[in-house]
């Protein structure tokens, strides 16, 4: 075990929060070190703390397990947290049963009434709050026409396909203005080409509204294309919070690296640094510049132990004159032809070394086998914050 | 297996209709007709109050209450109807226990004449169809979506909303499939009537009974018998049209 | 990383405030259901103390001890005469009921066509039709061919009643065997009765193990059939408890009844068994 000098909290480092909605609406949503455990059990839930700001699109991104789905229940009030607290629009809502909390829920499965239509299953909460019978219906089939399936109101759920199915689901959670939106892993069932359709209009939706979404997913494509801002979680814990972009190009941990996106993780060790840039040393004795992350602290062992991300797409293969902030040695093994990017495989550092590139090969292109060079930019690798997770 | 209907279907032809038209003009056929209809009514509208409530606490128990929930409806499934009449008797009975428990508690001065009435037989009746009721709501209940009952609560709808709205009608397939079982059922009992009821409450298969031991007139318990397969062929005819667990096709 | 601290609210414990809730309704639950277990298992709890009484008469609580209701049973050679009857004719039945059930399911297993259904049906129509109505057409039947009144008839007669059961137990431990098993073993020369032993034989034993049991169960419980067939010598156990029920409730017929009930317990407990061993093999099997 490293010893460990800073911590660098994630969420004391102000966050660029970019909303997308034009004009937000929802209350706040604060979640405050939450911890969670069953009957005495080992924790699921370490230390949450996020807030989900009135319009903000915020994805909680995470393999299975890692607690994401028990944080939206907490929130939804379906679980309670053993320590912590929520608070909605300021208001603490431990205490409020999930019936009285105003979310909207979208489920995995959507959860359709089965024995009730389209019409009914929209009309539904706004029963639920009393609103009269002909003002609901009004309502249910405006919201129906924004989502496009007005001409269904009279079908059951079973007749319709997944994509309508999801889009009446999103439909009855919308229609009592809720104070924000949440959806559990809504397109995981879903064919591909459906879920970047889904994808795109739930974005689309919420630009128009202008509501909050907290939303839960393992797919990490569909969380950088659709959040203002992603929490990674892993293992009870949020790793990392921020942008999109942020997160790609400045991982903190190896899980977060290699979770988004590809990346090769190089071990070294530290030999100098100006406080802008640092020098490293490699296994094999090779130096190269990486410059220091200019967010948060990073640990500092101290042995000087420091772990490399470097995207493959970052890496370039050196001709015999080029020279780059850092470089290794290696031997071309593998290359593959995959129409929109080339990808070779480098055994280098003991490690089998991704580089990827949009140019196809050259025909008198490298043999395999023979030995080359990789290069990178200093502003192109990344050192990362922590080197275990 | 097609054989012994034959003969009763050749033997109730012989003479023609006259047997059915004989069987028909019976006084005693309307008063066991009425019998059989209320008696079969009543058995399976108390089957299915408590079979509703047995099969909702069988569904949201733990496992361990489930199992033994399940074994204590199951273990009347495996006794024969004789055992359980006889028990029936000995505690309905004048001086049997239920009688000492009331007179005991206080609820009632003499003794209650609970045997050899319909109430006797209702009791049987219901106590041998339970567990047939039970089994399909339970199967229409596990059946319906965990989901959904949280959807509802997040679109604002209190527990009891829940209940009303979303459970009872996706568990209804279930109590219809066991309404109709329980009735046809209830219709072919012959034992329980006999020792437990009067001879005022006489039953449809008693009186084939009726026919071909007492009045030995083999022809028309032959007519009579077809008679009651049609109803009852009837009746497991709509039981087989009827959609029963998981009617909606899940979503 | 240190852990900050987290900002207390409630310490420890949940907040039990939906979880409280729902646990009261599950509460409410068992408590309503409660007296129905009660009602349903009330004949079974008084049945064994009735028959362990000292008196003559049947008295529930009855007046410890005396086992002299068995014994009055045992020597008594009529009702064991009964007895053993019963049990002739449940063995007859229910290997019968084993031929026909297996080969039935076996011959419908993996086919299609049209009128399957009301092939199946005719199979199961024993379990519908009221017994009496079967009692009768029973009768007719044995009587033209000279055989009412021997314990045969009455085995043959329930053979046709507890068939169904067997072809339903049958049926489902074929579930899980595909098809084109069966072609694979021909296309190696498999003849037919082999296809039986090596291919069907194993995959449906528990099957036919369990609807044995509860065919024998049937058989033995049995009254209205075998009270329609009835003769001097063909006397069925539960026939005699039935006539001698309705003059004059005993002792002896408790402890007769308390032995069917631990009879019915055996054979709950058997199929309670095997259902776990066909649980866990297949757990086995899956990992």
């Amino acid at each position: 075990m490293d010893s460990v000098t800073t911590a660098a909290d994630p969420n004391q480092v102000p966050r660029v929060t970019a909303i997308s909605a034009d004009r937000p609406a929802g209350r706040r949503v604060e979640v405050s070190g939450v911890w969670k455990a069953y009957d005495n059990g080992p924790y699921v839930l370490e230390d949450v703390s996020f807030t989900l700001e009135p319009g903000e699109f915020l994805t909680l991104l995470g393999p299975s397990g890692s607690g994401k789905t028990t944080t939206l229940m907490m929130v939804a009030g379906f679980e309670q947290p053993t320590r912590g607290e929520i608070r909605v629009g300021g208001r603490n809502v431990a205490r409020l049963p999930a019936e009285q909390r105003n979310f909207g829920i979208v489920f995995q499965g959507y959860a359709l009434f089965p024995h009730m239509t389209v019409l009914e299953n929209v009309e539904f909460p706004l029963r639920m709050r009393g609103l009269a019978r002909r003002e609901g219906r009004r309502r249910s089939m405006d919201m129906l026409e924004k989502v496009g399936l007005e001409q269904f109101f009279k079908r059951r759920p079973r007749e319709l396909s997944g994509g309508q199915q999801q889009r009446v689901a999103l439909a009855r959670a919308l229609v009592f203005e809720p104070d924000a939106l949440l959806l559990d892993e809504p397109l995981g069932s879903l064919d591909k080409r459906l879920r970047e359709t889904l994808q795109l209009e739930i974005k689309a939706i919420q630009r128009r509204v202008g509501i909050s979404i907290l939303f839960v997913t393992h797919d990490q494509d569909e969380a950088m294309m659709m959040s203002d801002n992603i929490a990674v979680m892993w293992n009870g814990r949020i790793v990392q919070l921020g942008s999109p972009i942020e997160i790609y190009q400045h991982p903190r941990t190896p899980f977060v690296a290699s979770f988004l996106g590809e990346t090769n993780l190089l071990a070294a060790t530290e030999c100098g640094t100006d406080g802008k840039v640092t020098q490293v040393r490699f296994a094999d004795g090779s130096l190269g510049l990486v410059r220091e992350p200019n967010r948060g602290g990073r640990v500092r062992t101290a042995e000087g132990d420091v772990v490399l991300s470097l995207r493959p797409e970052r890496i370039r293969l050196l001709g015999p004159c080029d020279s780059a902030d850092g470089v290794i040695s290696g031997i071309l093994v593998e290359r593959t032809f995959l129409g929109r990017q080339t990808r070779y495989v480098v055994e280098a550092l003991g490690q089998k070394l991704i580089v990827s590139t949009s140019e196809p090969p050259l025909p008198n292109e490298l043999s395999l086998g023979k030995p080359v060079r990789l290069g990178w930019a200093r502003g192109d690798a990344q050192l990362l914050a922590m080197i275990h997770d | 297996m097609g054989v012994p209907f034959f003969f009763i279907l050749r033997l109730s032809l012989s003479d023609g209709l006259e047997h059915y038209r004989d069987v028909l003009a019976s006084p005693v056929l309307g008063r066991v007709v009425e019998n059989t209809l209320v008696i079969s009514a009543a058995t399976t509208l108390v089957t299915l109050v408590l079979a509703y409530i047995y099969a909702a606490a069988l569904w949201r128990a733990g496992p361990l209450l489930r199992s033994l929930l399940f074994g204590l409806v199951l273990l009347p499934f495996w006794t024969g109807v004789l055992v359980k009449n006889f028990a029936w008797a000995a505690l309905l009975q004048d001086n049997g226990a239920v009688n000492d428990l009331l007179r005991g508690l206080g609820l009632v001065e003499g003794r209650l004449s609970l045997l050899h009435n319909r109430l006797a037989v209702i009791i049987g009746m219901v106590h041998y169809v339970l567990p047939y009721a039970v089994f399909p709501i339970y199967a229409a209940m596990i059946a319906i979506d965990r989901q959904l009952e949280r959807a509802a609560r997040s679109l604002g709808a209190p527990i009891r909303k829940v209940i009303w709205h979303v459970t009872i009608p996706l568990s209804l397939p279930g109590v219809y499939a066991a309404a109709l079982l329980v009735f046809i059922i209830s219709t072919g009992f012959f034992i329980t009537p006999i020792i437990l009821g009067s001879p005022g409450d006489m039953m449809m298969a008693n009186m084939v009974d009726f026919y071909a031991h007492q009045i030995v007139d083999f022809d028309g318990a032959a007519a009579l018998s077809v008679l009651v397969i049609l109803v009852v062929s009837v009746l497991v005819f709509v039981y087989q049209r009827l959609p029963k667990e998981g009617q909606y096709g899940s979503v | 990383m240190a852990a900050s601290e987290p900002s207390i609210l409630v310490q420890g414990a949940p907040l039990p405030h939906v979880g409280r809730r729902e646990r009261a309704g599950r509460l409410l639950l068992l408590v309503a259901a409660l007296p129905i277990a009660i009602y349903l298992l009330l004949p079974t709890l008084v049945v064994v103390p009735m028959a362990l009484t000292k008196g003559q008469m049947i008295q529930f609580p009855p007046e410890w001890i005396s086992i002299h209701a068995f014994t009055d049973y045992f020597s008594d050679p009529q009702w064991i005469d009964s007895t053993i009857t019963s049990f002739k004719v449940a063995v007859l039945a229910t290997t019968i009921a084993c031929i026909v059930g297996l080969l039935a399911a076996i011959g419908l297993h993996g086919k299609a066509f049209p009128g399957r259904s009301a092939v199946v049906g005719v199979i199961l129509a024993p379990i519908v039709v009221p017994l009496v109505v079967l009692a009768l057409a029973d009768y007719l039947f044995f009587a033209k061919l000279q055989l009412a009144g021997d314990w045969v008839a009455i085995g043959f007669a329930h053979s046709l009643l507890v068939t169904p059961y067997v072809f339903i137990t049958v049926q489902s431990s074929l579930v899980g065997l595909n098809p084109s098993l069966i072609l694979a073993a021909r296309s190696l020369g498999a003849r037919p009765l082999s296809v039986l032993r090596h291919v069907y034989w194993p995959v449906t034993k528990p099957g036919i193990l369990a609807g044995a049991i509860f065919a024998f169960a049937v058989s033995f419980d049995e009254v209205v059939i075998a009270l329609f067939l009835q003769g001097p010598d063909a006397t069925t156990l539960p026939v005699r408890m039935f006539t001698s029920i309705q003059y004059d409730l005993t002792p002896k017929i408790a402890a007769i009844a308390s032995l069917l009930l631990g009879l019915a317990a055996i054979a709950l407990a058997a199929q309670g068994a095997l259902a776990f061993r066909g649980y866990a093999r297949r757990r086995l099997s899956a990992t």
